[in-house]
């Protein structure tokens, strides 16, 4: 093996080489931070009571009081579920819960049907993160179905909320306040 | 353009005063099937055999019935797909006449009450007896309200069924013999708005021109008609809502056909059909009709199922109205909101009503005028090519 002294030329471009790969280290990790930062911003707590501040859409609320905004609701929220309690599943308040791992929850409970009778009835949640935005949806076989966009700003919670049933469809911008 | 397509007006009002009142005192005071009433009640087809289809009567299981029937297609006259939205169980008692429908009880069966869905997608004969029940199928309308309209394009040499699902906002589609779900256009369960190419919101309504390219109507909760090329993909929708040119309420029928290929869309809430070319320009309405369903015949008529005046009304691709018949009710023969309507190729008619829960069978009186015989447009071969 022939082995030769390293000469300033080769120390330099070793040097260099180490420089470079300690820069790109050093910005992976910085990357690594930032989308950790990000995801952390991306995934806002709304956990807290809040007051509805809107007005009632005029097409609200849709059969049987199916999305009703309701006047407060309560959020808790934890690394894997989100809670809501309020009133705007049908004519009684209840709380429903999501998985935040977007799987379904399945339960039964009260609905009022198209009829406007209650009944029994399987419900059904999911819930996926878009970013920062949350996305819910609700659906149970009375054959209602809701589509909340929940998103953050400071003390104020921003929901956009489609409804779907037999009847015609609703659309609204919804915002709520801290208390 | 605007055409005048019928003279709605007074029927409209009588029409509506006839719905206001209970079917079964409406039907005392009507004239036997085939005469009286606003107009010809079954044109020139027979009374239509109660009983059809044999496999329905008289119930699927003890103490339960058919509920609202949302679509029907016939690929042939022994081969014809019923699209059930489930069964709803029978009051204790029933009166000896009643006739096996549920519309006897004065119930719209579309949405109340909370059908079972079971049987959701049978196929039977000419006769009406059991071919195939469907019912590994039946767990993706569990959290619907059943299959809206069923359909076979004709231009499918391996004759896809493709059913519409509107509450779980997606499009199945089959394989001919119903063993696999081959596709699903949209995304199960999740509703997009009016610029959401991915997702439907509610869609009603399917149609095809002879290269595969499909539209559908999206329907109850969007306003739009979206364009896919064959495979599927999406390609482009128009619509947004409102009374104009190009807007809709209630997109909920639609129609491919003539030369160079229109595409006719049922603006159910806005009363009219729309016309445009196949990317979506808009070329004509005819206004005073309102259909559930739309389907372009065999000799390029477009036969349209008016939900206000309970008629089937044959266009021409003009507009112009050539012919209609139809009356409101539950006895034979009248309908009360036909859903879906498909001609086999003996001229046999064949129409699912959401509202009276059945699905009757017309067949052509000895003798009739063929210019008013709904014509189902030939299917392309099994393994045949497209054209």
């Amino acid at each position: 093996m022939n082995a030769t002294a390293p000469t300033s030329r080769h120390l330099a471009s070793a040097e260099l080489a180490t420089g470079r790969w300690r820069v790109g280290m050093l910005a992976l990790a910085l990357a690594a931070v930032s989308a950790g930062a990000a995801s952390a911003q991306a995934r806002p707590d709304f956990a807290g009571t809040w007051t509805h501040a809107s007005s009632v859409p005029a097409n609200y609320p849709g059969s049987n009081g199916w999305g009703i905004p309701s006047p407060t609701i309560v959020i808790t929220q934890s690394a894997g579920e989100l809670a809501i309690e309020s009133g705007q599943f049908g004519k009684q308040p209840m709380k429903v819960v999501f998985k935040l791992d977007g799987t379904d929850t399945i339960w039964e409970a009260p609905s009022a049907s198209q009829s406007g009778n209650a009944a029994i009835v399987k419900w059904r949640t999911k819930a996926s993160w878009d970013g920062s935005r949350l996305v819910l949806y609700t659906w149970n076989t009375a054959l209602n179905q809701m589509r909340d966009i929940m998103s953050l700003s400071g003390n104020t919670l921003t929901i956009v909320r489609a409804t779907e049933q037999p009847g015609p469809s609703t659309n609204a911008t919804l915002t709520y306040n801290r208390r | 353009m605007r055409r005048t397509v019928l003279s709605l007006p007074a029927s409209v009002v009588v029409l509506v005063g006839l719905l206001a009142v209970p079917a079964s005192l409406q039907e005392r005071a009507a004239a036997p099937p085939g005469k009286g009433g606003v107009g010809d009640i079954v044109g020139p087809y027979e009374v239509p055999d109660p009983k059809w289809p044999a496999w329905a009567h008289p119930y699927p299981k003890p103490g339960y019935i058919w509920g609202s029937q949302g679509g029907v297609f016939a690929e042939s006259p022994n081969r014809i797909y019923l699209a059930n939205r489930g069964e709803l169980k029978l009051p204790d008692t029933v009166p000896p006449n009643f006739p096996g429908n549920w519309g006897f009880f004065n119930q719209q069966a579309a949405t109340v009450p909370i059908a079972n869905m079971v049987n959701c997608i049978v196929v039977v004969d000419g006769e009406g007896r059991l071919i195939e029940a469907w019912n590994q199928w039946d767990h993706l309308f569990e959290w619907g309200r059943g299959p809206h309209q069923i359909y076979i394009s004709p231009y499918d040499p391996e004759r896809h069924v493709w059913v519409v699902d509107d509450m779980r906002h997606v499009i199945f589609k089959f394989s001919h013999d119903g063993k696999r779900l081959v596709q699903t256009i949209g995304i199960l369960d999740e509703f997009g708005d009016n610029d959401d190419l991915t997702r439907l919101r509610r869609p009603t309504m399917i149609d095809w021109l002879p290269d595969g390219t499909f539209f559908v109507a999206d329907g109850y909760g969007n306003t739009r008609v979206v364009k896919y090329d064959r495979d599927g993909k999406p390609l482009m929708k128009w619509g947004t809502r409102g009374t104009g040119p190009g807007q809709f309420n209630t997109p909920h029928g639609i129609a491919v056909g003539g030369s160079p290929a229109r595409v006719f869309v049922s603006d159910r809430g806005n009363r009219r059909i729309q016309v445009f070319d196949v990317n979506g320009r808009f070329l004509d309405e005819w206004p005073g009709i309102a259909p559930h369903s739309m389907m372009m015949s065999a000799d390029e008529h477009v036969w349209a199922v008016d939900s206000i005046s309970d008629r089937i009304v044959k266009f021409d691709l003009s507009g112009h109205v050539e012919f209609s018949f139809g009356q409101f009710g539950t006895r034979p023969g009248y309908t009360w909101a036909m859903h879906q309507i498909s001609a086999d190729q003996d001229g046999n008619l064949f129409i699912s009503e959401v509202f009276g829960g059945r699905t009757q069978k017309y067949r052509p009186k000895p003798g009739a005028n063929p210019t008013h015989l709904v014509r189902g447009r030939s299917l392309t071969p099994m393994g045949g090519s497209t054209r």
